[in-house]
This record gives C-alpha cells, sequence and structure tokens, in this order.
C-alpha cells in the first residue's frame, strides 16, 4: 500500500475509534479531568491495529494484542501522572477495539442456523463458526493485553 | 504510626492474656507472636472502620472495579485507619472482610449486587484511600468523603449522555465500512434506545429484560434502513445500534479477575457477559422477526 493510502487509512481509523470512545467514557461516567487521556489511547489503540494490521501483514487477533497491550501500559503510565486508577483508561480506550460487527454476525448466524432446515446450513455453520472464533479470540487477546502490566508488575507476596 | 519497637514494655506485660485493659497498653505492643502491632483501638472504633471500609469497598464493585482492586483499596483503608491488617474476601455480589487489631479483630459482610459502570467513583474512592494511607483523613473524615462520593450526581446531563452515545454508535458504523446514511439511522437508532435505556434502569427494571427490551427498541428503529432502501449497507446500521449494550466491562474485568487468581469473581463476571450477549441477540432477533417476519 501507498504511503499517502496507508497513512490515510490509519489516521481515519484513529479518528472514529477516538468517535466511537467518547459516549462510552461519558456512559461510564468517566471524570472530566481523564475524559481527554481515554479519548488518546482510545486512537493509539485503533491507530496501533490498523498499522499491524496493513504494514505487518498479521491478522486481527494478534494485532489486537498488540494494540491492547500499548494502551495497558500507556493506561499504567497515564494512571501515575494523573493520580486515578488505571482501569479508567484501559478500559474506556478498549471499547473501539471490542469486536462487535463479528459476535453480532454470530449472533445472526446461530439465530438462522435454528430456523433453516438441516441439510442447508452446512456453510452457514462454517461461516458462523468462523465469526464465533474471532470474537472469542479478539476478546481474550484485548483482555489479556489491558491486564498485561499487571501481571507483569504486581508481584506481591502472598500474604497468608 | 511507624512500627518502631518500644523497649521499655517490661517481660511481664508481653503475655496478651494480661489483666491490663486494652486502651492501657503501650503503643507498638510487642506479642508473643513476635509481631509489633499498632496502637490498640477500642471495640467501637474497630466497628466504625470496618464498616467504613466495608462501604468503600461496596461502592467499587458495584461500580465495576476488578476485584484486586477492591481487596487493594479496602486494605489500604483498614490499615490507613489504624488496624494492623485486614483479610478480604471478594465475592460476585458481596464482600467480606475480617480486621485486625492487636489479638483482636472483627468481621462484617456486605452485600454489593451490580449497579453498572461509574469510574468517577471509583476515581474518589481510590483517592480517598490514598489520602487515609498519608494519614490526611481521619475516620470522621473518612465518613463525610464517603457520604458525598454516594450522594455525588453524574457529571453528565441525560440529554448529553443519549446525544454521545448515539455520535459513538454512529462511529462504529463507520467503522464498519457503513455509509453516511447507515450511520444517521444508526445514530438515532442507539439515542433512541439510549433513551429508553434510561427510562427502564430508572424504573428498576430486570438488567437483562433491560437489555432485551432495549436491543428490540434498537434492532426496530434501525431496520429503518432496511424498510427504506436509503442506505446500501443496512444490515451495518442494526449490528452497530445495539453496541451500546456490548457488555466490555463485565468482560474485561472477568478476564483481569481470571488471570490475577479471583476465579469465582471472574467466572461471574464472565458468565454474566455472556447473558448479556444473549440477551442483546434475543431482543434483536425479536424486532428482525417483527420487521421482517422471519428470522426465527
Amino acid at each position: 500500500m501507498e504511503l499517502s493510502t496507508l497513512l490515510s487509512h490509519v489516521l481515519q481509523e484513529m479518528f472514529w475509534g477516538m468517535t466511537a470512545t467518547i459516549g462510552f467514557a461519558i456512559l461510564f461516567n468517566v471524570p472530566r479531568r481523564a475524559l481527554l487521556t481515554c479519548l488518546l489511547l482510545a486512537a493509539v489503540g485503533r491507530g496501533t491495529r490498523a498499522l499491524c494490521m496493513e504494514t505487518g501483514g498479521v491478522s486481527i487477533v494478534p494485532a489486537t494484542l498488540v494494540a491492547a497491550t500499548i494502551i495497558g501500559f500507556l493506561s499504567r503510565a497515564y494512571a501515575l501522572r494523573l493520580q486515578m486508577p488505571s482501569t479508567i483508561f484501559g478500559i474506556t480506550a478498549a471499547i473501539p477495539l471490542v469486536p462487535g460487527k463479528f459476535a453480532f454476525e454470530t449472533m445472526l448466524g446461530v439465530l438462522q442456523v435454528a430456523s433453516l432446515p438441516a441439510d442447508t446450513v452446512s456453510a452457514l455453520l462454517v461461516t458462523t463458526a468462523v465469526n464465533g472464533v474471532k470474537t472469542g479470540l479478539i476478546l481474550g487477546a484485548l483482555a489479556v493485553g489491558i491486564v498485561a502490566p499487571s501481571l507483569i508488575f504486581h508481584r506481591e507476596k502472598p500474604v497468608v | 504510626m511507624t512500627d518502631i519497637p518500644n523497649s521499655t514494655v517490661s517481660s511481664e506485660t508481653l503475655t496478651p492474656f494480661s489483666s491490663q485493659s486494652a486502651l492501657s497498653r503501650p503503643e507498638h505492643f510487642p506479642y508473643s507472636d513476635g509481631h509489633l502491632h499498632k496502637p490498640p483501638l477500642a471495640r467501637d472504633e474497630m466497628r466504625d472502620i470496618i464498616s467504613l471500609s466495608l462501604w468503600a469497598g461496596q461502592m467499587l464493585l458495584q461500580y465495576g472495579a476488578d476485584s484486586a482492586r477492591v481487596e487493594e483499596i479496602v486494605h489500604r483503608l483498614v490499615t490507613g485507619l489504624g488496624c494492623d491488617w485486614a483479610d478480604i474476601e471478594v465475592q460476585p455480589n458481596s464482600l467480606v472482610a475480617t480486621t485486625v487489631n492487636n489479638q483482636d479483630f472483627r468481621t462484617r459482610v456486605r452485600r454489593a449486587p451490580s449497579r453498572g459502570v461509574n469510574m468517577t467513583v471509583i476515581a474518589e474512592v481510590s483517592d480517598l484511600s490514598y489520602r487515609v494511607y498519608r494519614g490526611e483523613v481521619d475516620r470522621i473524615g473518612v465518613r463525610q468523603e464517603l457520604r458525598r462520593i454516594d450522594d455525588l450526581a453524574p457529571q453528565y446531563d441525560r440529554a448529553v449522555v443519549i446525544m454521545t452515545v448515539g455520535i459513538s454508535c454512529a462511529a462504529f458504523c463507520r467503522l464498519f465500512g457503513g455509509d453516511a446514511a447507515a450511520m444517521l439511522v444508526t445514530w438515532a437508532a442507539s439515542s433512541a434506545a439510549m433513551f429508553v435505556r434510561q427510562e427502564l434502569h430508572h424504573h428498576h427494571v430486570n438488567p437483562l429484560l433491560m437489555i432485551t427490551l432495549t436491543a428490540f427498541v434498537a434492532g426496530i428503529f434501525a431496520s429503518l434502513a432496511w424498510i427504506f432502501p436509503i442506505s446500501q449497507t443496512p444490515g451495518l446500521a442494526i449490528a452497530a445500534s445495539v453496541l451500546l449494550l456490548v457488555p466490555g466491562v463485565p468482560l474485561i474485568n472477568s478476564a483481569e479477575d481470571l488471570l490475577r487468581g479471583h476465579i469465582v469473581t471472574g467466572m461471574a463476571r464472565g458468565f454474566y457477559g455472556l447473558l448479556v450477549s444473549l440477551a442483546i441477540a434475543l431482543g434483536l432477533a425479536l424486532s428482525i422477526w417483527v420487521t421482517r417476519g422471519k428470522g426465527f
């Protein structure tokens, strides 16, 4: 892909990812002084995922893992800087990476499988299963990435 | 309150079963267990500490903090207010704590059913726990602060929430590859759905029923893009308009709990996320069935 197309693609992803986060940040009643950071991290996450997929040639699952890990570490850094729990930034910024479309298609596929005659559903069943697996793996990658810093840094001795 | 050994303690007072009253003991009394302790607290002081700390923990658990964070903040509050130690057990819908001071302890259970997500409360309670830890707030102050946090009105107006949630879902529609007409329909559908959700929430409808009904409303409105051929991508409008219901917080908290060893709460949150997804599917299926007469 040409550099200008790539750049415009990534910038668009970042812009719309940021827009997609605003409503959720407000729905989650994020403190006002954390709002801009949440949007910034969301844009970074969405941009990283697009960049990984376009230039690295990786599929959506590892790309999500990379993006979510970056969000996780950045949310730690901003949590220290703004003196706020890192959950606020991590969870809110993860929202635009949630596999909504795949989840929706899985849902719809399952409902269609239930209503169609048995001998005609094999292709639909495969598509639905693929969508379901993608949804699960993306969600898993997302969660592991966001939690990664606490897995690495948090090494309390067991108390009992 | 530093843990400096008190060398003036005579050997007779070393036994925890001495006849002296708790209040007349010297500070940082070394017990036969070999530990140094903070100044002894009266029973009513310990009662205050455990009820205040559990109140804070209850708010955290209700408004979407993960289990490790609840434990950490409650522990910081209990020790910051003068106890030696706290053992905290976080359950999916309740939490139990035992506070320890010298040889004395108190235990209490507090229910904390989920009430959605409120990041401001989490930030405020977390901040309060650090202030207590630094010794800036005492028990009286903690009670006042928790009362204030509990009574905090939402930061954003209802109308603002409806508008911005609509904008967000429209942005999701764009990210999925929808055209401008589909984005417009998504905005209308998810705004309407958000309004319905707020109304149902206000009337304390069962959360899963609320989600089904909201998804139904979103599906009905989004089907406009299908009924009137204004958009090339009507399916994406339906997919994006229910995203305001996606259980992102329970699912991410579930993973965090599971990975950090809180298996029970992690499984409970994950299962709740799954139930919410099924409720969305049910609501959407109903709306498709109503508008197109098929789908089941």
